[in-house]
């Protein structure tokens, strides 16, 4: 006989006593009547007696005590019930991500100040107090100039510059040797107020210039130079610390007042990230003017000229463009 | 060991719910005593479901830890005994499943094994003539070997049902709850098992 599905399902319900009273009734009526289903009955009876007979296995006696060093293995193991471990990994995320969200904070704050070191307002007072100086140095253009290669537009630029140094009397004689040298005549004499000598020279970027390259020479005696220098209309002013001669050449070399401002801004930035950054990797990019920010601006090197240097005639007269610096020296003792 | 078949003697005749009651409050007692009232019969269905003693005991010793670290947590919307066998079957049917390939080559390398005796007991006992008498097969140490054999060569899903009903003696509401199926799975499922462990122990004898 071909197994039914249908009908072993029915018999092993039977078998089982899953079936109501009168499907039992129905089972036995078929099994009584049909020999082939009373065949195939018992042939199911068989299967089940087969497993059914099978003895029944003991646990091992000392199962308990295994239950009981398993679970000591595993408090060992974990130390802690599962909650306090979920409580521990969720803490742990919490700090992960507070340190996360405190190291962004760090982050954004550094770079705030470094902007705010860049374009902040100069406060009343923040550099010294000038005495009224009456005294302009007026420059004659200078037969010894040497002019910028590009001249447009320029109003020149106001700036002061501070010059920290230990002896006052040899930095007050190298600043005056200076002015001698760029031509702007031996007439300028410094206000003296407590322990500061104030110059004020204001003559042509050419000028300036010769006087920056003429106090190149005596600049590893000063400790500090700081450059503060008005924006052009209403911007802020900008204050460039640790000056090199370098950079004061070139700020002053520019040929507008915008250029300059420019200059000094981006320097401004450069002497910052090197003075603050680790290791100071920002100075490489200073000194090296390929490829790099510093680059894009023309930095032409002070330069000393003699009497009889040719001069190259000026494209465009700049005469009219005045550059007005203040150079203060302070004593750093 | 005295104090142990004492214990399980005594855990047979309390209620679970109350056994589980108390052990939900923290008593160790009555932990031991669920643990002794039910673990060779955990053991057994596993034993029947894996066929290695020493998977079957490690299988078991699982299963309680199981439980006593899920014991809080036991609400009591099926009974404790379904929810015990419920964290076995599913425990040993994980192993089973892993241990499948391994189980199957076991099995056929054992398959020749059977001597002349063995096939003419079985022989006769399947043959229509002859009664289903348990005890008899009980008897026959050979014929014990032999429906293990058959039993693990039945699909893990199969061989499971045909266990709980035919060797723990669950009812099919219980086996259904047990294995997570429905009711009419339950019925066709065995009824397919019982089938399929007559034509096993059939093409034993060919």
């Amino acid at each position: 006989m071909k197994p039914n599905p249908n009908l072993d399902e029915l018999l092993c319900s039977f078998m089982d006593g899953e079936l109501s009273v009168r499907q039992r009734t129905e089972v036995q009526r078929m099994a009584a009547h049909d020999p082939a289903v009373a065949r195939r009955l018992k042939q199911l009876e068989k299967s089940r007696a087969m497993i059914s007979s099978l003895p029944m296995a003991e646990a091992p006696v000392d199962m308990l005590e295994r239950i009981k060093e398993s679970l000591e293995r595993r408090t060992l193991l974990q130390d802690q019930p599962l909650p306090a471990r979920r409580s521990a990994g969720a803490w742990h995320l919490a700090f992960r991500q507070l340190v996360s969200a405190a190291a962004v904070i760090a982050l954004l704050g550094v770079l705030g100040v470094v902007v705010y070191q860049i374009v902040r307002p100069v406060p009343h007072g923040a550099l010294l107090p000038l005495p009224d100086i009456g005294k302009r140095v007026s420059m004659s253009e200078a037969p010894r100039l040497v002019p910028s290669p590009v001249v447009v537009a320029d109003a020149g630029f106001t700036g002061r510059l501070e010059l920290r140094t230990h002896s006052l009397v040899h930095a007050g004689a190298s600043v005056e040797r200076a002015i001698e040298d760029s031509g702007l005549s031996g007439r300028v004499q410094p206000d003296i107020v407590n322990s500061r000598r104030v110059y004020q020279v204001v003559g042509t970027r050419e000028s300036v210039n010769r006087f920056v390259a003429s106090l190149s020479g005596a600049w590893s005696n000063f400790g500090a130079a700081t450059l503060q220098m008005e924006g052009p209309d209403s911007a802020q002013p900008v204050v460039v610390e640790s000056l090199t001669p370098e950079q004061a050449a070139s700020i002053v070399a520019q040929n507008s007042t915008e250029a300059s401002f420019e200059a000094a801004k981006g320097y401004a930035i450069t002497n910052y990230m090197a003075r603050n950054m680790p290791g100071g990797e920002i100075r490489p990019l200073i000194q090296d003017d390929s490829g790099t920010m510093t680059a894009m601006i023309v930095i032409p090197r002070p330069k000393e000229t003699g009497p009889n240097d040719s001069v190259p005639a000026s494209p465009v007269p700049h005469g009219k463009a005045q550059v007005s610096l203040t150079i203060v020296l302070l004593d750093a003792r | 060991m005295r104090e142990a078949a004492y214990l399980r003697a005594v855990s047979i005749n309390i209620d679970d719910s109350v056994l589980v009651q108390q052990s939900q409050t923290g008593d160790m007692m009555a932990l031991e005593r669920l643990i002794l009232k039910y673990q060779s019969r955990i053991y057994n269905v596993i034993l029947k479901m894996c066929g290695n003693a020493d998977d079957a005991a490690e299988l078991t010793q699982e299963a309680f830890v199981k439980v006593i670290e899920s014991i809080e947590k036991f609400k009591g919307r099926s009974s404790f005994y379904t929810w015990l066998f419920r964290i076995a079957v599913n425990l040993t049917l994980n192993h089973c499943q892993r241990a499948a390939r391994t189980a199957t080559r076991s099995l056929d390398s054992e398959e020749t094994d059977a001597d002349g005796k063995t096939t003419q007991l079985l022989k006769e006992f399947l043959s229509d003539s002859s009664v289903a008498d348990p005890a008899v097969l009980a008897q026959s140490r050979e014929l014990c070997d032999l429906a293990k054999r058959s039993l693990l060569v039945l699909e893990e899903p199969q061989r499971a049902v045909v266990v709980l009903r035919d060797i723990e003696g669950m009812n099919y509401t219980q086996i259904a709850d047990v294995l997570n199926i429905e009711l009419g799975t339950v019925r066709s499922r065995l009824s397919r098992a019982r089938s399929n462990l007559r034509d096993i122990l059939e093409s034993m004898v060919k």
